[in-house]
């Protein structure tokens, strides 16, 4: 109790409240900035906790990402441009709800739900760190491999077009995510000679190019679309509570999978959100009203992103294990306050575990009310003429990605992916499922190849595990499923026709 | 739909077929049985099957059809304003380069010319501003540095 | 840091009319970092940064240009015009990179300035290993098919994968005898390892460090010359197996070539005084980092050393073009 109280008064140090404070307006703005990821957020941040007390500066990292994958649902509901790989999967819901009138509740339901996420998160944090660590450990590369596996298929699930364009959609990312030597074997693949590529292709610039840009370069070719209804936004809160009750089940089984997916490494609150979203569809009564602005999918989603940001702290504050990027970055700022991560991080500093189980706590509050202020602001580009609007972005995206690395070259990658899905789009083919094939490409490949090269050779071990086998079942039996619809319709179809 | 549905189909074909031919001339790694080629084949002859299958409109059936809009040269300005960001940026700096793209993209989406150059003034500087300083992105000073930098 | 920052404005702007000719740093520097933020490399840029700013009374930025595997970063700062107010991080990789043939760049595109921290690889096994000692753990290698076992810590051609070729050719094995599984980095390596997926690691024992604590992976010895601070109970392979066997993953200072004698001078004695600092060993010391140094001419003779070993490493594994 001692140590609860310590943790009180360390978090109401005014320096960890401004730090708070001004990281989550910092998340917040950064979060809806096309062309900044949360992740981005978080790298940006690394140089200025360098000169703030412990605390405070791992206090600035979890509301910052907190904050910014939240906001990252902005644009992405506004201007059908994501913020975050992490809204990706739902861009296309949320903005058509903002085109039926209903752009307070998409991101009322992001803000709401994303915030129950971050608390829901924390409690399995404080309560369940061993246990879900523990389950973080049994993971080696074969279920990683299976895992990457289903996560690839909710590219399938989640797409409105053809699934076949999706898969091909999604194989292009995959084939992109080859380029460079970031692969198990160090070799260059299709860099042609440009050093630029050896490092291979950031979903970020991806993400930018075949969202924002395509979107710009598809504002040039149309005419302005009609005015939304000139009405005041709503309250943004107002039903929140109402989708709550209704959805509860959803919401319940969103903040769940967000927790697990973000337990293990290298996961995170991307593929989390892909995955909840495409399970939300799978398991609806309406599938059908998916992607037509029907806030099921949101709810599930917007649960499950921010659920897993938090669980993805286990393994880092653990073992010093990143559960994905975020943390990757978090666990070299917790070195280098002294903050070690390890298990004597929980017992010999009680004091600063609580603390930030506290400042967790406080972060997904607040983002509440900072969160309603943010969506008023933003809403302004809706009224705002798109001949003002779309420079900008254009503007954004290209200094976006220049901040990535500090390289030129990604502004160019944002352009060639402009391009890449502007055509891709015309085509049918969603381009969602291009950056999920990204995103994934490596984890699928390094733990396909790790695997059979811990293996020999051998396929057997990829079943053999007991986590990997159940796994293998449920990605064998969703990959079956449709044939054996298929199969059944068909069946069914020509002995009613003999019938007939 | 159905010329095109042929057109990107083969274009996705062929791009899997060199996908693969291409993964299939990487060195093995010495000391590895699986190596560089494993997973571009893998994917290669994916996209191959996916080419084939969309060529033949196999699955149109799932697809609302919708008319685009016609194409005209303007689509082809933002990417050619980043490939200009590229090149400038470093020589010009960033205020003037932001300036001119601001400018540009505005007139080409039809802005009247008043709102475009006030966009061009206002938007370089706010943003410079955001990332020099907040965000400590080095951006190039060129012809005209930000007084702030 | 505020006070701190307004002070040491105040003091330079004191002192400024007192100096008649503009002395080298009359700006800020920019240090650049091929790697990410967050990272090892980055930390300890960062605690340089920090330190030569209050040594030189200008503000040390780090800025990270990452991409093509260190090689962007590195071309950025070799390419630099040599004012001094461009320097910059070298890391291993400049000697490995180029063998790969992956870039024409190598240590003698750079001004070395001060050499400043060293990584040795360690041996590490699952917590619930039989192997106690590292001697242990040779003889199960030595008695086992090739390619029997399994070991990871980093991509395939990285600094530890070339520390485990040593290691075996040191025992008078074959380099490729124990199986390499080309890993993301340390950290995915050591999850593997708690999660049984390979038999041992050869990171370096700070990226492992909250995995040993959790008691989840031991620590068998350090492939260094002497042992670390902050494992204290791991021996060297020298001290456990008379093999004098050493290498490691290091960071020093460089600038591009051509660098101003005087600038060089000057900069090289603030990097002494950083090292030599109470600050910057307490840091290093806290996250388990290895303290190494040298001055430019001993950096400049350490990566000609290096460039050799790390070649001849690479060429025994099979790895250099």
């Amino acid at each position: 109790m001692n140590d609860l109280a310590e943790a009180v008064r360390i978090v109401l140090a005014t320096d960890v409240l401004i730090a708070i404070l001004a990281s989550a307006v910092y998340g917040l703005v950064v979060g809806s900035l096309p062309g900044l990821s949360a992740t981005m957020a978080t790298a940006l941040l690394v140089p200025v906790t360098f000169w703030l007390s412990p605390i405070a500066a791992i206090a600035t990292i979890i509301t910052a990402s907190a904050m910014a994958i939240f906001s990252g649902d902005i644009p992405g509901a506004l201007l059908r441009i994501p913020g975050t790989p992490a809204s990706a999967a739902y861009t296309d819901e949320a903005y058509a709800m903002t085109r039926k009138g209903q752009a307070e509740l998409a991101l009322g339901a992001g803000l709401w739900f994303s915030a129950i996420g971050g608390i829901v998160g924390t409690l399995s944090l404080m309560l369940m760190a061993p246990l879900l660590a523990e389950m973080a450990l049994s993971f080696s590369s074969y279920e990683y491999f299976w895992l990457a596996l289903l996560g690839l298929m909710c590219a399938t699930l989640v797409a409105r077009s053809s699934p076949i364009k999706a898969i091909a959609s999604m194989l292009l990312g995959l084939l992109i995510a080859c380029i460079g030597m970031e692969n198990p074997a160090g070799t260059p693949r299709f860099t042609f000679g440009v050093t630029d590529l050896l490092g291979g292709i950031e979903p970020i610039p991806a993400l930018v190019g075949v969202f924002a840009v395509s979107e710009v370069m598809r504002a040039m070719a149309s005419a302005e679309p009609p005015k939304l209804p000139p009405r005041r936004f709503g309250s943004i809160l107002a039903n929140q509570w109402l989708l709550t009750k209704r959805y509860q089940w959803q919401m319940w089984r969103g903040n769940i999978v967000g927790i697990i997916i973000g337990v293990l490494p290298g996961a995170g609150a991307d593929m989390a959100a892909w995955v909840s979203y495409a399970m939300s569809k799978k398991f609806s009564r309406t599938p059908e009203l998916f992607g037509t602005g029907h806030p099921e999918g949101l709810v599930e989603a917007g649960a499950s992103n921010n659920a897993s940001l938090a669980s993805g702290w286990v393994p880092s504050l653990l073992f010093g294990i990143p559960g994905d990027t975020i943390t990757a970055i978090a666990i070299g700022v917790l070195y280098m306050k002294g903050l070690n991560p390890g298990p004597t991080l929980f017992t010999e500093r009680a004091s600063s575990m609580y603390a930030l189980y506290i400042i967790f706590i406080l972060a997904n509050i607040i983002m509440i009310p900072l969160g309603i202020v943010m969506i008023r602001l933003a809403s302004v580009v809706l009224r705002a003429p798109r001949s003002a609007v779309m420079p900008v972005i254009l503007l954004l995206c290209a200094v976006g990605a220049f901040a990535i690395g500090n390289n030129p070259f990604s502004v160019l990658m944002v352009g060639v992916f402009g391009v890449l899905g502007f055509v891709m789009e015309r085509q049918g083919f969603p381009v969602a499922a291009l950056v999920l094939g990204i995103v994934m490409g490596n984890m699928v490949e390094q733990n396909f190849v790790t695997s059979l090269i811990k293996s020999d050779g051998d396929v057997w071990p990829f079943f053999e595990r007991p986590v990997s086998s159940v796994l293998a079942a449920f990605t064998i039996g969703a990959l079956l499923w449709p044939l054996g619809v298929w199969i059944w319709n068909r069946l069914k179809s020509t002995t009613g026709e003999i019938v007939r | 739909m159905q010329i095109s549905n042929r057109l990107s189909g083969s274009v996705l074909a062929a791009l899997g077929a060199a996908a693969a031919w291409g993964g299939s001339r990487l060195p093995p790694v010495p000391g590895q049985d699986v190596g560089p080629a494993a997973f571009p084949m893998v994917i290669g002859f994916g996209l191959v099957a996916c080419g084939v299958l969309i060529a033949l409109g196999i699955g149109r059936s799932f697809e609302v059809e919708e008319t685009p809009e016609p194409l005209t040269w303007r689509v082809l300005v933002p990417p050619g304003l980043l490939v200009f960001y590229v090149l400038a940026a470093n020589e010009l700096g960033f205020l003037l380069t932001a300036a001119a793209m601001v400018l540009a993209a505005g007139l080409a989406l039809g802005a009247r010319p008043r709102l475009a150059l006030a966009m061009a003034v206002i938007a370089p500087p706010l943003v410079h501003l955001a990332f020099y300083k907040l965000l400590r992105v080095p951006l190039p000073a060129g012809l005209l540095p930000a007084p702030w930098a | 840091m505020i006070e701190r920052r307004t002070l040491l404005a105040a003091t330079t702007a004191l002192a400024a009319p007192a100096m008649a000719q503009p002395r080298w740093p009359a700006r800020p520097v920019t240090l650049l970092c091929p790697w990410a933020a967050g990272g090892g490399t980055d930390a300890v840029i960062r605690i340089i940064g920090q330190l030569l700013e209050r040594e030189l009374g200008q503000p040390f930025n780090v800025v990270n240009r990452t991409g093509g595997s260190g090689v962007v970063g590195h071309a950025a700062l070799a390419s630099a015009a040599p004012d001094g107010y461009t320097l910059g991080m070298i890391t291993a990789e400049i000697c490995m990179l180029h063998w790969q043939g992956l870039t024409e760049l190598t240590f003698r595109n750079f001004t070395p300035l001060g050499l400043m921290n060293n990584d040795p690889p360690g041996v590490l096994v699952n917590g619930a290993s039989p192997h106690r000692t590292v001697n242990a753990l040779a003889d199960a290698i030595k008695a086992s098919r090739p390619g029997q076992l399994k070991a990871s810590g980093t991509g395939q051609g990285g600094i530890w994968h070339l520390a485990l070729a040593g290691w075996l050719d040191a025992m008078g094995l074959r380099a490729d005898h124990v199986r390499w599984v080309p890993s993301n980095g340390a950290a995915p390596a050591m999850q593997d390892l708690a999660a049984n997926g390979l038999d041992f690691t050869t990171n370096s024992l700070p990226e492992g460090r909250a995995i040993i604590d959790a008691g989840r992976a031991r620590a068998l010895a350090v492939m260094g010359p002497e042992r670390l601070g902050a494992f204290p109970q791991v021996p060297t392979l020298k001290e456990a197996m008379g093999l004098d066997y050493s290498t490691g993953a290091w960071r020093g200072i460089a600038g591009p070539l051509n660098l101003p004698v005087e600038i060089a001078t000057a900069m090289g004695a603030a990097l002494k005084k950083v090292y030599d600092g109470e600050e910057y060993k307490a840091f290093l010391n806290s996250r388990g980092f290895g303290l190494t140094y040298a001055d430019g001419a001993g950096f400049g003779r350490h990566l000609v050393a290096a460039d050799a070993s790390l070649g001849a490493a690479m060429r025994g594994a099979g790895l250099a073009r």
